[in-house]
Parts: structure tokens; sequence; C-alpha cells
């Protein structure tokens, strides 16, 4: 019978082979607990398989793009107001209507005209959806299956045209679908004078 | 140098080192609060407190040293408060839920999104051992003494970890 203690000292074992900390002892001591307990195969596994799950973190940390800068972060925020108060002025905020011909004055770079990169369409794609591209002042339509798909948000930008918040305001009943639309329009860099109707 | 003056230098330097800590580590810092508590904005929030508390203390102190332990200290204590804070109010319909809006869609792969769900599953204490370990890169002694912990527990917390992300990665198979 493998005592309680005897599992938790091969836990801190697997920990260091986990974080390659480990000495041939260890591994020894790691591989002699595992021949007489079942329980810790089934939980923790070999070395070969602590070192496979170990790479998936490895792997996220190599797909990490994220690169905020807080200096212009905290520029940008500093002007919350007026950043709201020159969306207040331009009548509307830039909106794009999926499926329905914005009415309102329009960013000279819309959404529309952004090319959705294969990044992005392969967000989509994973979805089973269809993504094409419409007309001035339109948002992307999604077709799923035999169904059309319609989102209609809005996106605050600030005076620099940098996008701020995007909000759905119809939602297409898709929350991933939602979301993707939203992502894909903050990407997107306005031109805030067009948007003022200039 | 009269007292004004004093106060005047004490400030440019504190600014000065601030300025250079957050050159050096937002990026890292960032990236793992945003894993610890899956959330972009929330992330930076913290790192910006995180940046806030070394330029009282540097205004406070000069002559202190703060290096990379004192910081990741900082940002693992005030993720936990955040997780913590989180958990009274349940003010999220789905505690530390993965919520990808947050991440970008390059980051989106199965590694990335299979080890935020793990994370999400995780006691903030175990996030943090795996994460200030495998994902920052520090040894388990490091980070120990940024957790106020043993090395020995730190290697526990990972091995947990490790086993709930085995898990993740059993169920994405399966899917």
């Amino acid at each position: 019978m493998i005592s309680r203690g005897a599992c938790v000292k091969a836990e801190s074992l697997a920990g260091a082979i986990a974080l390659g900390e480990a000495q041939e002892n260890d591994r020894e001591a790691y591989r002699n607990h595992l021949a007489g307990c079942e329980r810790c195969v089934t939980a923790l596994g070999g070395e070969r398989e602590i070192e496979r799950v170990m790479a998936l973190v490895s792997a996220a940390r190599e797909d990490e793009r994220w690169e905020p800068d807080l200096r212009k972060l905290l520029a940008r925020r500093r002007t919350p107001n007026r950043a709201w108060l020159w969306v207040g002025s331009a009548a509307a905020a830039v909106a794009l209507i999926a499926g329905i011909r914005a009415s309102g004055p329009r960013p000279a770079t819309p959404p529309a005209h952004h090319v959705i990169s294969a990044q992005e369409a392969h967000a989509l794609a994973v979805l089973d959806t269809q993504t094409a591209a419409r007309g001035e002042g339109r948002a992307e339509s999604l077709v799923v299956g035999a169904a059309t798909l319609s989102t209609a948000f809005e996106v605050s930008v600030d005076e620099r045209g940098v996008p701020i918040r995007c909000k759905i305001t119809k939602s297409s009943g898709d929350r991933t679908l939602d979301r993707n639309v939203c992502l894909t329009a903050m990407h997107v860099r306005y031109s805030p004078r067009a948007a003022q109707g200039r | 140098m009269d007292e004004a003056r004093l106060v005047a230098h004490e400030t440019t330097v504190a600014q000065a080192r601030t300025e250079a800590l957050v050159v050096e580590f937002q990026t890292k810092l960032s990236r793992y609060l945003r894993r610890m508590v899956g959330d972009a904005e929330v992330a930076l929030d913290l790192t910006q407190e995180v940046f806030l508390s070394a330029y009282r203390m540097l205004k406070a102190d000069p002559s202190r040293e703060l290096n990379a332990g004192w910081l990741y200290r900082a940002a693992t204590n005030g993720a936990i408060s955040f997780i913590r804070r989180r958990k009274i109010l349940r003010m999220l319909p789905l505690d530390r839920e993965v919520d990808a809006n947050s991440w970008r869609v390059d980051e989106r792969s199965a590694a990335s999104v299979d080890l935020q769900t793990a994370l999400a599953r995780l006691a903030p204490e175990q996030s943090a051992a795996l994460l200030l370990t495998s994902y920052a890169g520090y040894t388990s002694s490091e980070a120990a003494a940024m957790l106020g912990t043993t090395s020995d527990a730190v290697r526990q917390r990972v091995c947990r970890a490790m086993r709930v992300l085995r898990s993740v990665m059993r169920e994405g198979m399966e899917r």
C-alpha cells in the first residue's frame, strides 16, 4: 500500500520534472514510485507525458503576441471625456450595421474596406461561417448554413481614429459570432475627420 | 540643496527609475497578469497598479532596489486579490470564464486556449506557480521567494496545475 505522503512526494518530483529541474536520482525515484502506484500513473503519467503536457505551455508562450504600451494606453485613457465629446458632436459614432446601409456619417476608411486577414477569416471559418464583403457602410453578413445572421454594432473611436470600444447593438444570437465581428471592427483604424462628416 | 530641490530631485529619480522598469517589464507583467485573470483590460489595470506602487515606493525611498521579484510579487498579489474579489462579488456570469474576446485572433491557438482553460480551473496560487515558472521562466526557488512559500510547494502546485492541463488537453482531443 502506497502512503499518501509518498504520493505527495511524487507530486513534487513530477513538478521538478515538469520544470526541468529534476536530477537523474529524482527521475529514478519518480519511476520507482510509479512502478508501485497505479493512481499516480493515471493522475500524473510518466516522464514523457509530463514533458508533452508542459510543451503546451511553451507553445502557448510562443504564440503570445500581445505587447501593450502602457504609456500610450495612459495617454489614451487620459482623454476619455474629450473622446466621448468628439463622438457625441459627430452626431453619431462610427456605426456599422450589418445588412443595412448605414445612414449616418461614414468614415473615410469604413470597415467594409477592411480586408479580413487570413487569421481573422480563419477565426470566423472555424465557426462554420462564411464571410462576404459587402458594399460601403455595411459590415459582414455571415452565412451559417442556410441562414444569414446579422450583427449590428457600434464602434466608438477617439480623436485619432483609434477604436476605444465596440458594442453589439443587435445580436446575431450567436455570442461567438458577435465577439468576432467586434474583434474585427476593433482592428480597423478609422478616419475621425471623415466621421465628422467633413 | 534645499528641501524643495531635494524633493524635486527625488521625484525625478523615482520617475526615471519607474520609466526604466516600465520599459523592461511592461510586456512580461501584462502578459503574466492577463493569463492570471483571463482579461486584457483588467491585466492592464493591474499592471499599472504595480508600476504605480513601484513609483510610490521609489519616491519614498529612491535608493530602494526594486527587481523583477518585487514586481512579480506585487503583480501576483494584485491578481489574487482581484480574483478573490470577483469571486465574492460574482460580478461576472461565470467565474474566471475564458473570454476569447480579449485575445487576439492570432493568439487563439489550441495551446493558448487550452492553457487559459486550464488556468481558469485552477486556484490562483496554482496558476501563479505554473506561470511564474514555465511561462515567465523563473526557477521553482525564485518563484517560491515571490510567492512566499517553499520550492517544494511550488513544484507540487505546478504538478497539480499540470494534471488539470492534462485533462483539458484530453477533453480537447475527445471533442
